[in-house]
């Protein structure tokens, strides 16, 4: 996205100016050689922004038609409309489908931006690139073929799935590279049908008692689910309780985990790189700041857009991506932290089954009646599709009314004799709890 | 998993775990190169020459010890193998193949110009006496191989030079004699004589030579030039294609304005038609089945074409016209294809009532050949080709390689004459028999990542016009790749089943499961610890040279 920005807005001063992009990887291929591991979540106001900005995501993209997060627990599911239609999300294969799949009728998010970056003007160089070093006034490029090349401005754009921040931390003692996670991505073919009758139109979010489990989603995408569990450092054991409950089981046909087309161990950034810039040196989306958990895409766009204002109007020296760059990247660090605030108090409710009811019990009653607002849905919304900043959801989880409904159903779902504590709440459509 | 489970239940959770393994594979080259010839290996320390700390004069240097280990005659066979090694290589439908003959010649010149030692095999010497008939590719390869093992060879040579075939049947624009003397030289100077002017079986018989040697190598090729059998064909004016190009190559003489009919679709054809067109000639060449079918090498075929040859296809001479001694014409059936042989050529049969006559002054014969047993006598084995096993043991203590086991390329010569001596070695050491083919694991179709590597056109030495051609017909018409263009050329190689440090792995590994390791070299570049795998498979999937791959269970 930094090279189309990069590009248009140098275009619109006539700043004659080139742009090389080193990606040894082809979006064409199937599996993680082709793929940027995520579970490929946008929101529908990214896509709409980024139309905006003449980047219009086809449809072979973009994967719409999730309409709904139904939340799994153990005291119950439920499903959660979307507030508004512009909170609607989308999802999207970052690179052409699963290992062990048949070409899709998809195209990979990545493949796409980088072909848009490329009709304006930007030269794909298919290399990977293992150092990035200042030399003489200038940044050089050094590529693992032996190909080397010098740039008056070098974006990093590598994620953290890659040895290249680590690179640069070897080489600069004052870069402390981002701080990651494990997390683990799997798909299921599952096929249309069954995903259409199983999943619904639905993306599926699975808030579970299980130690370093923070979040865990299943997104159907055409013929597969994509399966995303988030949390500290996933492993086997983490695994295997996951897929032993029976709220996931459920999920499949016959109750039974099928093989899977693909899988990765992804990381994640959980802390913002320091500093994630340089003298002509910009580290963007995941190598940079990106927001907690969620919406990666769209904090890799706002960091993209920034950096390349900033390189275009005031400069490529660290001054200038201090005072135009650096600051987006400290509001972003700042609302993580109350995401992971936002977090902790969810870990609570995972943790505590009387605090579950009671989440469980509001939503179903918000999405039963036609009141609005919907103060735990949008909460739980926002939380969990990253369509709003932690700080806001935060500031919603202190409005009188959301306490005073959350206090009361945490009274009701757990009065004695109760119809949650027992069990045995209605089943089946929206809004209803299903145990 | 970690989690405690009653023995014998299943688990809850099928397994996401893919374990990758470093295994090196056959890369097709390799698996097409009649001598096993491991270019992937010599194209990778060229390529390669920065990350192993090499200069590139030293990498050349290693890779002509490299190529010399199984083919002492590299300058040689880069200049006349049809190079079968190209037919598959991965890289053809993307960008051209790998020109592996091209920098191999190219390697070969290099060891010549800087007189490079061929390698020895240990510094042993042993009291047998080795015997070698010919001195052909087979017979020079496995003197070779006998002598760098530390074995007195001694071969046997009816003509005044060594080399067979090399030496005489092909031409100078092909092979010009100062390499081929160059490579021979090296060859002979590993303490191995030569007896020249011998021909066993005449001067000296096969028995006596039994008791002189501990074993002999019999690598008398196929010399004995097959007739086609029509009327007409015994007198003067019809030669042989061997014959003429033998004697061309002693004494060339004018055919100025001459007709010339050469008959064959094999390279001693085209080899004949070129040379009569360089005395003058005006030469057609005939063949019975079409352009499709000749087992000629297709650029020799555009080169003869350039040159002049016109062809014909679909003609079968069926005799000889005379006007007494005097070849007037050349009586020709046409000819139609019908179903394919068990070779898969279709065969030709005549279309009745359809000939014609062409107008001639000498025919050139050149449709096969055959080993020439006449003085030796009838050998063990022998019908009309030798029958050994497949090391190339005939007898007790005789060996055999080369065409006299069946006509092929010069490489299949060199690789028997190899294989003969490895084995011939190993018996007379008490060692297990070598292994002749290979047992490496393929690498499979479509597991090397073709895409991964950027485009770049392939390296051509300079091709000779007709313009240069016509003012100096004698000499070579390809010339060698530059400098240069050898290390350009081997850095296309795609190294197939081969690590060859692109860093895929190591720098997407999330595990950290792979380790630089400080000696590299071609192959070995990085540890795959498996404690630190997470089984993802992401590195077999970033591989691009297919060397990663999963492992069972």
């Amino acid at each position: 996205m930094f090279s189309y920005f990069f590009l248009t807005m140098a275009e619109t001063v006539g700043l004659d100016v080139g742009v090389d992009m080193f990606e040894p990887r082809r979006f064409c291929h199937r599996g993680p050689a082709g793929c940027n591991h995520c579970g490929g979540i946008v929101s529908e106001s990214l896509v709409q922004r980024l139309a905006t900005e003449g980047i219009r995501l086809p449809d072979t993209v973009v994967q719409r038609g999730i309409e709904s997060y139904t939340l799994h627990m153990d005291v119950g599911d439920v499903e959660i409309a979307t507030p508004l239609m512009e909170k609607r999300i989308a999802a999207i294969y970052r690179g052409n489908g699963p290992r062990e799949s048949v070409p899709l009728d998809t195209h990979s998010f990545d493949g796409y931006l980088l072909e848009l970056a490329q009709q304006k003007g930007a030269r794909i160089i298919h290399r990977l690139v293992t150092d990035v070093r200042h030399e003489e006034d200038l940044m050089s490029v050094h590529c693992a073929d032996q190909y080397c090349d010098k740039y008056e401005l070098v974006v990093v754009a590598s994620g953290v799935n890659s040895r290249l921040l680590e690179m640069l931390e070897n080489q600069s003692h004052n870069f402390e590279p981002p701080g990651r996670t494990k997390t683990f991505i799997c798909e299921f073919h599952l096929g249309r049908e069954v995903i259409r009758e199983t999943f619904g139109p639905s993306m599926h979010v699975f808030l579970l008692d299980i130690p370093r489990l923070k979040f865990a989603a299943m997104i159907p995408k055409g013929d597969y689910v994509t399966l995303c569990l988030l949390g500290h450092d996933i492993d086997d054991d983490l695994m295997e309780r996951f897929f032993s409950s029976p709220e996931v089981r459920n999920r499949f046909p016959g109750a039974i985990i099928p093989e899977h087309a693909c899988h990765c161990y992804p990381r994640i950034n959980i802390r913002a790189a320091n500093p994630a810039y340089g003298d002509r040196l910009v580290m963007i989306g995941d190598s940079g700041s990106t927001r907690l958990l969620k919406d990666g895409i769209g904090a890799a766009y706002r960091t993209a857009k920034a950096a390349a204002k900033t390189a275009v109007f005031h400069g490529v020296g660290a001054e200038n991506f201090e005072r135009h760059y650096a600051p987006l990247c400290r509001k972003i660090n700042r609302d993580n932290q109350v995401g992971k605030f936002v977090f902790s108090v969810a870990s609570l409710v995972q943790k505590a089954r009387f605090a579950r009811r009671a989440v469980l019990q509001m939503t179903a009653n918000e999405q039963k009646q036609a009141v609005r607002p919907r103060r735990m849905s949008g909460v739980l919304w926002d939380l969990f599709s990253g369509s709003e900043s932690y700080t806001n959801v935060f500031l919603r989880t202190l409005h009188p009314a959301y306490i005073g409904g959350l206090l009361w159903n945490l009274v009701v779902c757990n009065l004695p004799g109760s119809a949650s504590r027992n069990g045995s709440t209605q089943t089946g459509e929206r809004g209803h709890v299903q145990h | 998993m970690s989690s405690t489970r009653p023995p014998g239940e299943k688990p809850a959770v099928p397994s996401f775990r893919i374990r990758a393994q470093q295994l090196e594979k056959l890369p097709p080259c390799q698996a097409q190169c009649p001598n096993s010839g491991d270019a992937r290996g010599w194209l990778g320390v060229i390529a390669q020459h920065e990350k192993n700390r090499l200069t590139l004069d030293d990498a050349y240097d290693k890779a002509w010890e490299m190529i010399a280990e199984l083919n002492p005659l590299p300058a040689t066979i880069g200049r006349i193998c049809p190079h079968p090694c190209e037919e598959l290589c991965t890289r053809r439908d993307k960008d051209g193949a790998i020109s592996i003959n091209a920098v191999e010649r190219f390697i070969g010149d290099w060891g010549i110009s800087r007189s490079l030692p061929l390698p020895r095999a240990g510094s042993a010497s042993y009291p047998e006496s080795i015997g070698a008939i010919g001195s052909g590719p087979a017979s020079l390869s496995f003197a070779y191989q006998m002598a760098r093992r530390g074995y007195d060879v001694t071969m046997y040579e009816k003509h005044d030079l060594p080399g067979g075939m090399l030496r005489h049947a092909i031409p100078d624009y092909r092979l010009p004699r100062e390499i081929l003397d160059a490579e021979i030289d090296r060859v002979l100077g590993l303490n191995i004589s030569v007896i020249r002017n011998t021909d066993v079986g005449s001067s000296i018989g096969l028995e006596e030579l039994r008791d002189r040697h501990t074993l002999i190598f019999l690598g008398i090729g196929a010399q004995a030039a097959r007739e086609i059998g029509i009327p007409g064909e015994k007198g003067p004016g019809v030669i042989s294609g061997i014959d003429y190009l033998q004697q061309r190559k002693q004494q060339p003489q004018s055919q100025q304005g001459k007709r010339v009919l050469v008959i064959g679709g094999g390279n001693t054809a085209i080899d004949a038609a070129r040379s009569a067109r360089r005395d003058g000639a005006l030469v057609t060449l005939l063949y019975r089945r079409s352009e499709t079918e000749m087992p000629a090498a297709s650029h020799e075929v555009e080169d003869a074409r350039m040159e002049g040859v016109e062809f014909r296809f679909l003609v079968s001479p069926t005799g000889v016209v005379r006007d007494g001694t005097k070849i007037r014409q050349v009586l020709v059936q046409e000819m139609r294809l019908a179903e394919a042989d068990e070779q898969g050529r279709r065969r030709p049969v005549p279309i009745p009532g359809r000939f014609e006559k062409l107008p001639a002054d000498t025919v050139i014969v050149a449709v096969a050949q055959a080993p020439d047993w006449g003085s030796i006598g009838a050998m063990p084995g022998t019908q009309k080709w030798l029958r050994t096993r497949e090391d190339g043991k005939l007898d007790e203590d005789i060996w055999a390689g080369g065409d006299d086991r069946g006509p092929s390329i010069a490489s299949k010569a060199i690789a028997q004459g190899r294989f003969a001596a490895e084995s011939a070695h190993a018996e007379l050491r008490g060692q297990e028999y070598p292994r002749v083919s290979n047992v490496m694991k393929a690498v499979r179709s479509g597991t090397v990542k073709t895409d991964f590597y950027c485009e770049q056109p392939r390296a051509e030495g300079h091709h000779r016009s007709q313009a240069e051609w016509l003012s100096d017909p004698e000499s070579e018409i390809d010339q060698t790749i530059s400098y240069e263009q050898a290390c350009q050329e081997a850095a296309r190689c795609m190294s197939c089943g081969l690590c060859f440090d692109c860093q895929q792995c190591f720098m997407y590994c999330n595990g950290a499961g792979f380790a630089r390791i400080e000696e590299t070299r071609p192959g070995n570049y990085f540890a795959l610890a498996l404690d630190a795998c997470e089984g993802c498979g992401k590195c077999i999937d970033v591989c691009p040279s297919g060397y990663l791959e999963a492992r069972d269970g």
